[in-house]
């Protein structure tokens, strides 16, 4: 008996060690599930049909009648992306390669439009947009919005690849008679395919739900699909081919996201929003 | 012997090492001028357009007279305009302090126990598609007779009350910052050795002394600068108080300045509150930047 008891208690203990774990792993999960709560009833609801029925036809209605909107958002994206890599290339290549007086603090100042609220943006492109550029009936003025908003998520990346990558690749081309710019186009460029690529996708997923700014400094003629989505939301009452187009708008920026992480892994968005 | 065989001697090897260096200067400058234009024309002079024009009285700054200034924006901003200050600042400190109570448990377990971590990245991606979705499903959940009524029922809530209220309003925002605060306590957590916590536990220490002696002081930097970057986010809260706010939270200043600048056309008054938004804002993600150096970007 008394063998029996002594050998009783490492066991006692090594369940409650497993109970403790199994608490954290239900934790997570929890709270994992409350995160994708609010997607996955907007799913379900937006398959659902008049009286409750089973409806494919929500989505019909996101390619019909809101397909204007959705090709606004993937128009209004593309157009960003260009602008944000045109620009960001030379700029994070000049801060890791190039020495120039007073980096530290440009680079600063080109990430702080992060961290102005939107409605702040907003508000100020308006101001600016009505009474000094003269911008508020064209697209552009959208555009360049979105653009100075992400274009910090899309140096960033850029910068990390480039410090990652030894100078010694850049020297050897340049050794072998290579002018600077084939040195950058045939082997800067495609060692940092993942930091650009990390920041393309980040950028996208940003610009394509955008609706805050959106709601600024939009011209009357140009409604975005996330923009369309706040409208109904805020004035006609839900309705499921409301939810079908939030659930399309997810699933295509959570589908980018996928293929990311498929193709490079992680590393490269770390600091920027995913741990 | 000399320079000679080069063509040059030592004094025009250093000048032209000068010039060179030179060059690269004006290379780099040329490279980042892009960039540089692209902030300035949409950022920083826009932002010094509305400080000038949070400073001059109503909309006097289109009157062909000139602009008249005061500081009558800013003493409505700690007068009439009071609340909506009070009410933003409590919202965001709320969701603060839920992101910091659910963040450090989660971002402790993520990092000891979870060896499936990239399905928990993919989860905490949804809520970066933006708030306005979240406040949307939220919306649809929260509706009397929705999916959520017979939980709420269940516990003797009334359904009515749950969605235009201040809960309501804090859950949504706090599921949109929550990735920050797991992140920045996150990238702490995994700097600190595990073999300390089991080192305190063979001495004697109950979880709680070893949470509150060990990880606690150790996390500390990563935790202020999660708390201050999750507060800098929701200070500018817009879509979760309209779409699930009362009266009361639709009162947050991001919303009120939309109405008023681009509603109403009162330019002044809106330029004081987004000034107000800016400097809480900035002042936040600066010391949060201080605190979380070295641990998020490296």
């Amino acid at each position: 008996m008394n063998a029996l008891a002594t050998g009783s208690r490492p066991v006692l203990r090594v369940s409650r060690r497993r109970l403790v774990d199994l608490v954290g792993h239900a934790y997570v999960w929890l709270v994992l599930i409350v995160f994708v709560l609010p997607f996955l009833t907007l799913l379900v609801y937006s398959f659902t049909g008049p009286g409750g029925s089973y409806a494919v036809e929500n989505f019909q209605y996101v390619l019909g009648s809101f397909g204007d909107n959705l090709s606004w958002s993937f128009r209004v994206s593309a157009v960003t992306l260009v602008i944000n890599l045109a620009v960001a290339l030379p700029a994070a290549y000049a801060i890791v390669r190039y020495p120039f007086p007073g980096k530290g603090l440009l680079y600063s100042l080109m990430t702080l439009p992060l961290y102005v609220p939107g409605a702040v943006i907003g508000i100020s492109l308006v101001l600016v947009y009505n009474f000094t550029y003269h911008l508020t009936t064209s697209v552009w003025g959208l555009v360049f919005a979105m653009a100075m908003g992400t274009f910090p998520l899309m140096l960033t990346p850029i910068v990390v690849a480039l410090k990652d990558l030894p100078v010694a690749f850049e020297e050897a081309a340049e050794c072998l008679g290579a002018t600077r710019w084939q040195t950058f186009w045939r082997v800067v460029f495609p060692l940092i395919g993942p930091g650009v690529s990390a920041g393309l996708m980040l950028c996208f997923v940003i610009v394509f739900n955008e609706y805050l700014v959106t709601l600024f400094v939009h011209p009357p003629s140009v409604t975005t699909a996330p923009l369309r989505v706040f409208n109904l939301v805020r004035t006609a009452g839900l309705a499921p081919t409301t939810a079908a187009l939030a659930v399309t708008m997810q699933l295509i920026s959570f589908a980018a996201i996928l293929l990311f992480f498929r193709v490079f892994g992680t590393r490269y968005l770390k600091g920027t929003y995913l741990i | 012997m000399t320079a000679e065989p080069l063509g040059l001697s030592i004094p025009g090897i250093a000048a032209e090492v000068r010039r060179r260096e030179r060059n690269r200067r004006l290379v780099g400058l040329a490279l980042i001028l892009p960039a540089l234009l692209l902030v300035i024309l949409f950022l920083y002079y826009p932002l010094t357009y509305i400080v000038q024009i949070s400073f001059t009285a109503g909309n006097s700054f289109l009157s062909p007279k000139g602009p008249e200034y005061s500081i009558a924006n800013y003493s409505a901003m700690f007068g009439r305009f009071l609340p909506n200050v009070l009410v933003t600042l409590q919202l965001a400190a709320l969701s603060t302090l839920v992101n910091l109570l659910f963040g450090f448990p989660f971002a402790y377990v993520l990092v000891r126990k979870i060896r499936y971590r990239d399905i928990v990245r993919a989860f905490m991606v949804f809520p970066m598609f933006g708030a306005l979705y979240i406040a949307f499903g939220m919306r649809f959940i929260l509706l009397p007779g929705g999916p959520a009524t017979p939980l709420l029922q269940a516990f003797g809530i009334d359904a009515t009350s749950v969605l235009y209220s201040l809960p309501s309003v804090v859950f949504a925002m706090s599921i949109f910052t929550f990735p920050f605060m797991v992140m920045n306590v996150g990238a702490a957590l995994s700097n600190v050795d595990p073999t300390l916590e089991e080192a305190a536990a063979c001495l004697g220490a109950k979880p709680m002394q070893t949470f509150r002696r060990i990880l606690l002081p150790l996390t500390r930097s990563g935790v202020i600068a999660g708390i201050l970057m999750v507060f800098g986010w929701n200070i500018g809260t817009f879509a979760e108080p309209i779409l699930l706010g009362s009266q009361n939270e639709q009162r947050a200043l991001a919303w009120t300045l939309y109405q008023r600048g681009v509603v109403q056309s009162d330019y002044g008054i809106s330029s004081a509150m987004s000034v107000v938004l800016l400097v809480v804002a900035f002042a936040v993600s600066y010391f949060a930047l201080r605190y979380s150096r070295g641990a998020l970007v490296q």
